[in-house]
């Protein structure tokens, strides 16, 4: 049977690197699709991801299973990657090349190829209204849409009430649905 | 030289510890921040200074009320962007919410509310682990509430 | 509110599972047969699902043993800080720390009265708190700094009249500063 987070973090914390090692097995590509959601392109995401692991190896002595361990990694990469999103200064033309990146590398062959041209200008516009919205706004809608956390999950990662993560979800969804309304 | 040798690693050291002890974090370093809040109630109806309040003595005289009384004293952990209210005495509440840590002084955004109604929204910056922010002014019991707000980041 | 506001109110708590089943099921029958709510519901599925086609693939694009070497190398870079110091001390000649080690000293004589604060005859604890904005909502709102014992005081009016009568000793405009 496969141990549990807890039991991989306690072995971390006994000084066994395989465990932490097993840790980011299971959760490397799901904190890195969360950067992901909240930075800008890959190297900046690839960059914090390995960064919100390298900060929890350093601060796993410290925990003490009082909120699961993906609660507390998926925290630590959130905060990381809102600071690295208040440091980013790429102008306009960068940002926009990473987005095509982004979006050529899911270039599938559609049956209909107006759907799939409509779909991509979705796509791409949809980016650009993400990235319209405030680092917390973001974090709320990723969260919830990549991750499919719960209200109480996404709340005890960004530090705050349900009540705030429901207002940020309806307000981050209004804002999108308005900047998207001849996409949708 | 050996003197010199000696003094130089003191020196060196000596700045290291002031770097260390004033550099700036990654907001993302301290985890969470604990915040202290103590209600005061100050008025004129005796001369009596409340012994628990000693430490802050010199800043409360600055007030220059005649009786100072600890009613409660709070510490909560609040997490980083997230926030944690103090319930203070006459239907009234406190909100904190940490904003940010720089410089060693750490960024508080602050509500205070009576029976709901927002009285007072500031932002404030406080040194970690120094002064207090005094917030004054609601009535209670014929004196006054005075709050002192401290952080501390952890 | 009539059915539809109710609905649009609730919309994306339903739609993120997060209502209890009587709520859940009212919105599900509404939603079967409004069009407007119907078509709220699809707009969301649509940013939800075009969000996670872009997202959600790059996933699989992250491979774990490069992954798994950046970690590492972060791990094994940073020591800790006492011995990449010993190192560099110790390591360096004699005359390439002179200049820097001049410089560390005269930082370390200008801090000095942090440490022994009887040379200024000043508080132990150093800063000021400071206030960046204030929204007092209407009422009378004061702001003092005493500075010899570095005091910070945000003072809030009672400027409501009638209020406290009761109170002989209540101070009428607050503290006396």
């Amino acid at each position: 049977m496969e141990p549990s987070d807890w039991e991989l973090v306690q072995k971390c914390q006994a000084g066994e690197m395989s465990a932490f090692q097993e840790l980011v097995s299971r959760y490397h590509q799901k904190v890195y699709v969360v950067i992901l959601g909240l930075l800008r392109n890959r190297e900046d995401a690839l960059e914090v991801s390995q960064e919100t692991f390298f900060r929890a190896f350093r601060k796993i002595g410290g925990f003490q299973g009082q909120s699961s361990f993906y609660t507390w990694i998926y925290r630590i990469a959130v905060n990381l990657a809102i600071d690295a999103q208040r440091r980013q200064k790429r102008n306009p033309l960068d940002f926009r090349e990473s987005m095509d990146g982004l979006l050529e590398s899911h270039d599938e062959v559609a049956r209909d190829p107006f759907a799939d041209v409509h779909d991509r200008e979705l796509r791409e516009n949809l980016i650009s209204a993400i990235n319209s919205l405030t680092p917390e706004h973001k974090a709320v809608i990723v969260l919830r849409t990549i991750e499919g956390l719960s209200y109480k999950d996404i709340g005890e990662i960004l530090g705050c009430s349900e009540g705030t993560v429901m207002s940020r979800l309806h307000y981050a969804r209004k804002k999108l649905q308005d900047k998207l309304s001849s996409f949708l | 030289m050996k003197r010199l040798k000696k003094l130089l690693r003191l020196a060196l050291l000596f700045s290291l510890v002031q770097v260390v002890a004033g550099d700036r974090v990654d907001a993302a370093d301290p985890q969470s921040v604990q915040v202290t809040i103590g209600t005061i109630l100050v008025s004129n109806q005796n001369d009596e200074f409340d012994p628990k309040l000693k430490s802050m003595e010199k800043q409360l005289r600055v007030l220059k009320y005649r009786s100072y009384r600890l009613l409660k004293d709070e510490t909560q952990t609040v997490p980083w962007r997230g926030d944690k209210s103090f319930d203070i005495p006459g239907g009234r509440s406190l909100t904190v919410t940490p904003q940010e840590f720089q410089n060693n002084r750490v960024s508080l955004k602050v509500r205070l509310t009576e029976r709901n109604k927002p009285l007072l929204d500031t932002t404030v910056t406080v040194p970690n682990k120094g002064h207090f922010l005094y917030l004054g002014g609601p009535p209670h019991e014929g004196g006054t509430l005075v709050l002192s707000i401290s952080a501390a980041a952890q | 509110m009539n059915d539809c506001e109710r609905t649009q109110e609730n919309i994306g708590r339903w739609f993120d599972d997060e209502l209890n089943r009587a709520e859940s099921e009212r919105i599900r029958v509404h939603v079967e047969s409004c069009t407007a709510c119907r078509a709220a519901q699809q707009r969301m599925e649509k940013i939800d699902q075009a969000l996670h086609g872009v997202l959600a693939a790059e996933a699989a694009q992250v491979e774990f043993t490069s992954f798994w070497r950046g970690v590492e190398r972060r791990i094994n870079e940073r020591r800790p800080w006492h011995r990449e110091w010993l190192d560099r001390v110790i390591g360096v000649p004699r005359s390439a720390w002179a200049v820097p080690a001049v410089i560390a000293l005269l930082l370390a004589l200008l801090s000095l009265d942090s440490y022994f604060p009887a040379w200024r005859g000043g508080v132990t604890r150093s800063g000021f708190a400071a206030v960046n904005s204030i929204d007092a909502h209407g009422r009378s709102v004061a702001l003092l700094r005493e500075n010899e014992t570095k005091t910070t005081v945000i003072w809030l009016y009672d400027d409501q009249e009638g209020e406290d009568e009761t109170a002989e000793e209540a101070p009428k405009a607050g503290p006396a500063f």
